[in-house]
């Protein structure tokens, strides 16, 4: 048994539910506004990563499929920031 | 010589079959393009999107949010127990995400439950015919990731994995993890963002 992973994979689960309560909160708002919609993006990306880095277990594998997914986040997550500030 | 051996052996190969990282890849990409394609549409009718996103319940949505990640957790503990040689615990923790799957579907269809008793369908307007399309579609990704895990299971329980070969294990734990990756962007992005 690994517990040292195990016990680093709980934290970022914990780092996971966190950020969701987080998205959650700021869903709850009611003014709604360029901040917000780029803090839940932003938060969306740092979810992303965590997942793909930590649970997928790429931050082990080549830079390049690391690059994949973050470059994923950016364009879906610029593209979508672009047609809310349109 | 030496040099270009250390740097490879600095890097993994991919967990899993190579094949599921094509699949994973094309399937984000379909769904990043209905993702482009839904803010596109919401820019051209602002009001109806914002309202009718309103009629969501952000709890739920939050409440299948936090279901997935747990699932996804208990996927690479599931992962850990396999390459340790713990084949029964490595079953159960993939048994508990199956059944966190089947909460995540439970949530979903009383949320579609809700939705048709109002007499909402996908001809309501364009901001339902995007939710109901999307998250069916996700739900579907979800329904395949229980089928493709309850597999392994029985492979586990048939003594087909081992700490030295659990390939299909880190396969399908690939794919369930590619499930929650979809679902922290369509999260906030139907739920939240207005």
């Amino acid at each position: 048994m690994n517990r040292p992973l195990n016990r680093f994979a709980t934290l970022i689960w914990l780092a996971l539910v966190m950020l969701t309560l987080a998205t959650f909160c700021i869903g709850e708002e009611v003014t709604a506004g360029k901040t917000v919609m780029l803090s839940v993006l932003v938060i969306s990306l740092i979810k992303g990563q965590l997942i793909a880095n930590y649970f997928m277990g790429l931050r082990r594998v080549s830079w390049l499929w690391r690059g994949i997914i973050l470059g994923y986040f950016v364009v879906v997550g610029g593209m979508i920031a672009i047609a809310y500030v349109k | 010589m030496n040099t270009n051996k250390a740097l490879v052996n600095e890097t993994e190969d991919l967990p899993g079959d190579f094949a599921i990282w094509i699949f994973i890849l094309a399937e984000m990409l379909v769904f990043g393009v209905m993702f482009i394609v839904y803010a596109f549409a919401r820019s051209n009718q602002i009001e109806i999107f914002n309202a009718s996103q309103l009629t969501l319940s952000r709890a739920m949505g939050t409440l299948n949010t936090i279901i997935l990640i747990t699932s996804s957790y208990f996927v690479v503990r599931a992962v850990s127990s396999i390459k340790s040689g713990d084949s029964r615990r490595s079953g159960h923790w993939l048994l508990g995400t199956i059944f966190l799957g089947g909460m995540f579907v439970a949530v979903k269809l009383w949320e579609f439950n809700q939705k048709f008793s109002a007499g909402i369908t996908l001809e309501t307007n364009d901001f339902y015919m995007f939710y109901l399309t999307l998250t069916f579609f996700h739900l579907m990704h979800v329904l395949m990731g229980m089928i493709i895990l309850a597999c392994i299971v029985y492979k586990l329980k048939n003594g087909d994995y081992s700490a030295q070969e659990h390939f299909g294990v880190e396969t399908g734990a690939s794919f369930w993890h590619m499930v929650d990756l979809l679902w922290i962007v369509l999260f906030p992005l139907i739920y939240i963002i207005r």
